[in-house]
């Protein structure tokens, strides 16, 4: 029996934040698993009232691929935006924002005339696609798809950026080749994946990391991470005395 | 109330959201107003995150203490009660609202400011966000000019969402979560345009802001921009070559 979001996380604080990712840990130990973008995919079809859901990761320039899906629709309608260049979620990957899509039948909304051939054929008649982003940095795309038109209300919006926010986290995780610590059942404790509440000094603090280390976006919040990981700090103070000159991080040092 | 600054205001606005627009630039350009025009000693955007939070996504000043009472606010403050009533709230002396906002006035009264108003950016039924408006001395704000602030916070809500066609309800949720990316990619250009400068946070950003004005970019696309390039593609944001060569 699915749970249902206004059960599992509601509510107006941050610990909404937590019950998000429990619901993603819940899946992920009825695996034995770690947690990843498949446990978030899973998360989101049984809790948001979608039919389905997808994961694709991509920079947003060059074409993203498949990471995840929870069915067969997901699964064509993920591919056949790769494939065409065109639909809710490819442009949430260019542009790097929400695209939501309530009703693909209107074609007054919405400029895709191959994709919304294509998606009504496999089955969907709404798709919601969120950009798994922390401002500069891109990773993919987080799809899913209704069987019939709607959109999402207020709750299930708020949950839906909330779960792409982690799968954004994951993500990264994955890249950074973290994938054997044995953080697999709950988010870091100093690394929340609370990204929206993402203290402005560790956005500033990543931005100047990429000239202090001579590195990308993405390599730069990696190495910030990587050092408050080994410190045992939390990243908003690491970022804090970065953001205040106090720690400069060393280009030749790996973490 | 200066006249001419406040018919300057609205021109600029209008431009803004004619022009080539930048949400973040526009939200600005608001609180910047907001002090000049307003009697106030500081002022800030907030907005209602989908996820159930304020975040802060303009501010007059990067005042360390200032943007922390603004954080607090996501949790108590007279912000957070205007976005839930849709109505203006006033605290004219802080000293007596220890009870109502115990965080947040402490915080505000550490920082200097004795009097807040709270203005709701609101769209229809919906209320998208905050104009928050900090004074130095205790006594209410000029109801004449909280006329105008409410004005000024409606043709921000406007400028918002103009972008996008409002018939459908998604596009609320949409804009904000793009507002409140803006907000991050900015930060992010301020810290690496801060650390190749030498620069602090405020020069950084006031630095970008000019450069996006003088090339006819909107911030936010310069800030991405910015966050991807080498040197040699921002010859305007790079320091002399003596000053690199001696870090």
């Amino acid at each position: 029996m699915p749970q249902r979001a206004e059960d599992e996380a509601g509510g107006d604080d941050a610990s909404r934040v937590a019950r998000v990712w429990k619901l993603v840990s819940a899946q992920a130990a009825s695996r034995r698993g770690r947690a990843s973008v498949a446990d978030v995919c899973v998360a989101a079809a049984t809790s948001l009232d979608v039919s389905g859901a997808w994961v694709t990761a991509g920079d947003g320039i060059n074409p993203g691929q498949a990471m995840c899906v929870t069915d067969v629709v997901g699964e064509s309608l993920a591919e056949v935006q790769i494939t065409l260049g065109e639909g809710p979620c490819h442009d949430a990957a260019v542009y790097g924002v929400p695209v939501l899509a309530a009703d693909l039948a209107d074609g007054t909304e919405h400029q895709w005339a191959v994709f919304g051939e294509a998606a009504g054929r496999a089955g969907a008649a709404a798709v919601f696609a969120f950009p798994l982003r922390i401002g500069a940095i891109r990773v993919g795309v987080l799809g899913m798809y209704r069987d019939k038109e709607g959109p999402l209300d207020t709750l299930q919006l708020g949950n839906a950026l909330i779960l792409a926010d982690i799968a954004t986290m994951l993500l990264l995780d994955a890249e950074d080749g973290q994938a054997d610590d044995p953080l697999s059942g709950a988010p870091p404790a100093s690394q929340s994946p609370d990204l929206a509440a993402h203290h402005a000094e560790i956005a500033q603090a990543t931005g100047m990391l990429t000239e202090q280390l001579g590195v990308g976006i993405t390599e730069a919040f990696a190495r910030l991470r990587a050092y408050a990981y080994a410190q045992d700090r939390r990243l908003s103070d690491t970022a804090h005395d970065i953001v205040t000159r106090r720690l400069r991080l060393d280009p030749d040092l790996p973490g | 109330m200066d006249q001419e600054l406040l018919s300057d205001t609205f021109v600029d606005l209008a431009d803004t959201m004619v022009a080539d627009f930048d949400v973040i630039d526009f939200l600005h350009l608001l609180s910047d107003r907001a002090v000049q025009l307003l009697g106030a000693s500081a002022a800030g955007v907030m907005l209602a995150d989908p996820r159930g939070q304020l975040r802060l996504v303009a501010a007059s000043s990067e005042a360390v203490r200032l943007l922390e009472i603004f954080q607090l606010e996501g949790e108590e403050g007279p912000c957070l009660e205007a976005i839930r009533t849709g109505q203006p709230v006033s605290e004219p002396n802080l000293r007596h609202a220890q009870q109502r906002w115990p965080q947040f006035t402490t915080a505000a009264l550490q920082a200097g400011f004795t009097a807040v108003h709270a203005l709701p950016m609101r769209l229809r039924e919906q209320v998208l966000g905050g104009l928050n408006l900090f004074r130095d001395q205790p006594g209410p704000f000029d109801p004449a000019d909280m006329r105008i602030g409410q004005a000024l916070a409606d043709t921000a809500t406007i400028g918002l969402l103009h972008e996008r066609n409002l018939r459908r309800a998604e596009v609320v949720g949409e804009q904000l979560q793009a507002a409140l990316n803006s907000r991050v990619v900015i930060e992010q250009a301020k810290g690496k345009l801060a650390e190749r400068l030498g620069l602090d946070m405020d020069s950084a950003f006031t630095t970008l802001r000019i450069y996006a004005r003088d090339h006819n970019l909107r911030l936010s696309d310069l800030a991405q921009t910015f966050i991807d390039s080498d040197p040699a593609d921002f010859p305007g944001l790079t320091p002399p070559a003596h000053h690199r060569h001696s870090q």
